[in-house]
């Protein structure tokens, strides 16, 4: 694993779409702001449970209830960013509106907690040439990857399309603090590398095991019969195409 | 062949909280009919009648079993398969 070697002032010039802050999206977006990315676009439209307050470190005890993306402006602020660099987009990222978010930004995180939304981000980053980190975490383990602007390999050369059925809640699941914390800084490093011009990471999966305190690196080849890089047969975002349940075990 | 096939925290319900299972098999499909055996349950979650599911992938080694012989890829004693599964969560 490397160690982070930010470039202040190109950093400075950078931007990056953090979509969903929760227990990834949380140490992923405090890490880029306090790295110093000039612009950091936080997208997610829930409020503070108390549930979350285990892995989801921008909040504590007095935001329970607050819209999250209020309560973590006001921690971001508050750890080293400003009100200019930090923008909220109040909603999910949905078919109609994400090639436009994602094309406003230089790299994309993405921690969303259901299949349907990491799909739609792997495709519109893909149509509009960004690279996006994917982040998830479930139980003590996680994973984390990069794909480049348009990248090959992508999304849906490893995990092909949205899962429908079989899938079981996260509550049910459950997810441990340490581990989205861990994978979320490792997303923000897999950014930081890319905005600093560092392509390495790119071709590998990261998986983290929090029982073992293992981290290990699987290549991910490009799949010719991709529909996505390699076949290219998805050139739009079709609603109909991003529906499936939450969480998986 | 004796394999060492980790399983991944989501499957770990199924061997009794065991993070890696030795299998004899000389391949792939063999070694997953292994798992099944020992611990029952697993090869649903693996296949389904098309073969690996979509949201599975099985390495051997550094190497996507895709990119291999799919299931019919021949394993040497020793050797290491992984098992990862498409996760959403956080």
């Amino acid at each position: 694993m490397n160690t982070f070697r930010t470039d202040p002032q190109r950093l400075a010039q950078k931007s990056a779409l953090v979509v969903g802050v929760g227990g990834l999206g949380c140490p992923a977006a405090l890490a880029l702001v306090r790295a110093g990315v000039g612009r950091v676009v936080l997208c997610d439209d829930d409020r503070v449970e108390a549930a979350n307050l285990h892995r989801q470190i921008l909040f504590d005890e007095r935001d329970v209830g607050r819209d999250k993306l209020d309560a973590a402006f006001d921690t971001l602020r508050a750890r080293g960013g400003t009100a200019r660099g930090l923008e909220r987009v109040h909603g999910r990222l949905l078919p109609d509106t994400a090639r436009a978010l994602v094309q406003g930004v230089d790299v994309v995180l993405e921690g969303s907690d259901n299949f349907a939304t990491k799909f739609l981000a792997a495709d519109a980053c893909h149509l509009e040439q960004r690279a996006v980190v994917h982040g998830a975490a479930i139980r003590w383990h996680g994973t984390a990857w990069l794909v480049p602007p348009g990248g090959a390999p992508c999304y849906r050369c490893l995990f092909e399309d949205v899962p429908m059925g079989a899938q079981a809640g996260c509550s049910e699941a459950g997810v441990m603090g340490p581990v989205v914390g861990v994978v979320g800084a490792l997303m923000a490093d897999l950014a930081l590398r890319w905005l600093t011009g560092d392509t390495s990471a790119v071709g590998s999966i990261w998986s983290y095991d929090g029982k073992r305190d293992r981290l290990r690196a699987s290549a991910v080849p490009a799949r010719p019969a991709c529909p996505l890089c390699g076949q290219r047969q998805i050139a739009e975002l079709i609603e109909s195409a991003y529906v499936s349940g939450i969480c998986t075990t | 062949m004796e394999v060492t096939v980790r399983i991944p925290t989501p499957l770990r319900s199924l061997t009794g909280g065991e993070e890696a299972v030795k299998v004899t098999g000389a391949t792939v499909r063999a070694v997953i009919d292994g798992l099944e055996k020992a611990h029952p349950g697993m090869k649903d979650r693996l296949l389904d009648d098309k073969g690996v599911r979509r949201f599975v992938n099985i390495y051997v080694g550094e190497e996507d079993i895709r990119f291999l012989d799919g299931l019919e890829t021949a394993l040497e004693n020793g050797q290491e398969i992984s098992i990862v599964p498409a996760i959403a969560g956080g």
